[in-house]
């Protein structure tokens, strides 16, 4: 596949600050790649300097096979940018908006006409097209910000923390346009979200950043197996207990469980789960209630930082 | 690495981007009309305390007008002017606040045209404090012996001058993003505007004000944009008035354009 954003070595500092710390990225054509990170890692920072919104103080940048310094005017022909908050004008309607939107990129009135059309249907917002943005909620805001980004019809699609602040519905319904964009146009979509299932769902490939450094790169199925295999509880009766455990160490490393339960990590994941049913059932255990959970992308994050990411307050970078 | 041809780098001003960045201006003007409520008002209310404090100097001889609402008119609506261009860049101040500029400096097309569509808004908005002034100096008691042309060089002058202090204060703003930043901007035009000969007559001046309002360039931009008002339309008080507004927008653009490209860097 051919690459379509490449990084090298790139670093972006703020006076003594490190905001970007040597990051080497590659994203494929057609490809949707998930950027994730805690707030304050460099997303952000790494993004706009993606865009050709902020310089790097070294390193390089090529989006579509052009450097994003110095043929910035032709990077911005082929990208699509919806930036965090969707810095979107109050005063103006959806309809103004799509039109300055157009003229920005050279599309004629007729075109910008037709185009604006078909994309506010799309995203849902034929009915509140005339309507002054100051009427909309967040999540009308972030789908008419998605329309505005698609209007030249980008072959690569920025997308910064597009679902912060979105209720469950309206971060679905962003998936699903995200996802149609990819399969069905072939859109490269590069996005940043500190939510591990946003990750999950949309992502085919992953780069975790922490304090301006990758951490982890690669595709978050091989990521999570490579951190470990996930973890089987057992509920047992308590008379069981230690014998239960017993079972278990042999299918693997014993986990942390709470009380009254045992836990290993399983070696060779669901394919042996039948086994250790069996193994159980021989011992004369009677289960209560069993479950498996693979490892999350929250489990690779604490393995590359020690921390977890899951919980984290929401908020802005 | 796919590669795609496309022009090098974005060059010249495209006017279609000038043209949507300054409807814009106007569209936001018109959904708000109470933003121009501070560049009208204040001109307004200025021409009506300096023709009611300075009205009797008129009977001094050699004060340059019988009239006092001849003399403050232009003095008043040039005054006007500087905040509407002052305010044309508060708004660019606001867009960098908001995110909204981000927005457009992700046009392929040159940032110029950013910059020119601005400068348009701010012009135009210049014609509204004019219109103000105008219309309450005639209900004062305006003579206007120049008429319509004398008018229409008003407009162009506040035009020309809102430009002037747009393109100083987005010097300042694409430097520093915020609004406050333009304080310094509001201090300069003060400060030019107020040794000058907006009040009284240059020979009414003494010692070193007299020499600073001789020397402001702004005593020229007022030499232009009373005339018609005060004596006729000639072009020995025109052509100086043309070399300032070149000299202040050339100057202007240079360093807005400057700091237009540094940003993000």
């Amino acid at each position: 596949m051919k690459t379509v954003i490449e990084t090298r070595d790139l670093v972006r500092k703020f006076g003594e600050i490190v905001a970007v710390d040597g990051i080497d990225l590659s994203v494929s054509e057609g490809e949707v790649f998930g950027f994730l990170g805690p707030n304050g890692a460099g997303k952000s920072t790494a993004i706009r300097m993606l865009t050709t919104l902020l310089h790097p103080t070294s390193g390089e940048i090529y989006v579509s096979g052009f450097n994003v310094v110095t043929e910035a005017a032709d990077v911005r022909k082929v990208i699509g940018v919806a930036l965090q908050d969707a810095a979107i004008d109050p005063l103006m309607t959806a309809n103004e908006l799509i039109r300055l939107q157009a003229v920005l990129h050279g599309i004629s009135r007729s075109e910008a006409k037709k185009k604006g059309g078909e994309l506010l249907e799309r995203v849902g917002l034929s009915g509140a097209a005339a309507r002054r943005v100051s009427t909309y909620s967040g999540g009308m805001r972030r789908r008419l910000d998605l329309a505005l980004s698609l209007i030249h019809e980008p072959r690569i699609l920025f997308l910064d923390e597009p679902t912060t602040g979105l209720d469950p519905t309206s971060r679905e319904a962003l998936w699903d346009e995200v996802k149609r964009l990819n399969t069905e146009l072939g859109t490269t979509v590069f996005l940043t979200t500190q939510y591990l299932e946003e990750a999950d769902q949309l992502a085919h490939k992953i780069a975790i950043i922490d304090a301006g450094r990758i951490v982890r790169q690669g595709i978050p199925k091989e990521l999570k197996e490579n951190i470990s295999s996930p973890t089987l509880r057992v509920d047992v009766e308590e008379l069981d207990l230690i014998r239960a455990q017993d079972v278990l160490d042999s299918f693997g490393d014993r986990r942390p469980a709470r009380e009254g339960r045992a836990a290993v990590g399983l070696d060779g994941g669901a394919t042996r789960l039948a086994e250790v049913i069996r193994a159980l059932d021989e011992a004369g255990i009677s289960v209560e209630h069993l479950e498996l959970d693979a490892p999350s992308l929250d489990d690779v994050f604490a393995d590359a930082t020690g921390r977890r990411l899951e919980g984290v307050e929401e908020g802005n970078e | 690495m796919t590669t795609q041809t496309f022009s090098k780098a974005a060059s010249g001003v495209s006017l279609s981007i000038a043209m949507a960045v300054c409807r814009r201006g106007v569209l936001r003007v018109l959904s708000r009309p109470t933003l121009l409520l501070p560049i009208v008002f204040m001109p307004v209310i200025m021409l009506i305390s300096f023709t009611g404090a300075f009205g009797s100097l008129t009977r001094i001889e050699g004060y340059g007008s019988e009239n006092i609402y001849d003399w403050m008119a232009p003095y008043v609506a040039l005054q006007g002017s500087v905040f509407a261009g002052v305010f044309g860049s508060a708004s660019t101040a606001e867009d960098f606040e908001t995110g909204f500029f981000d927005r457009l400096l992700l046009t392929p097309g040159s940032r110029s045209s950013i910059l020119l569509g601005t400068v348009l808004v701010s012009a135009i908005r210049s014609l509204f404090p004019t219109v103000g002034v105008v219309v309450v100096a005639l209900l004062g008691g305006l003579n206007l012996s120049g008429g319509l042309p004398a008018i229409l060089l008003l407009a162009a002058a506040s035009a020309l001058m809102a430009s002037v202090f747009c393109l100083f204060s987005l010097a300042i703003v694409y430097r520093f993003k915020t609004i406050r930043s333009l304080m310094i901007v509001q201090l300069v035009a003060f400060t030019s505007f107020f040794m000058t000969i907006g009040q009284v007559p240059l020979e009414f001046m003494t010692g070193w004000l007299h020499q600073v309002a001789r020397f402001n360039p702004t005593t020229n931009v007022l030499r232009f944009a009373r005339q018609g008002f005060l004596d006729g339309i000639t072009w020995d008080l025109t052509w100086p008035g043309i070399v300032v507004f070149a000299a202040a927008n050339i100057v202007g653009s240079v360093l807005a354009f400057r700091s237009l490209r540094r940003i993000g860097s």
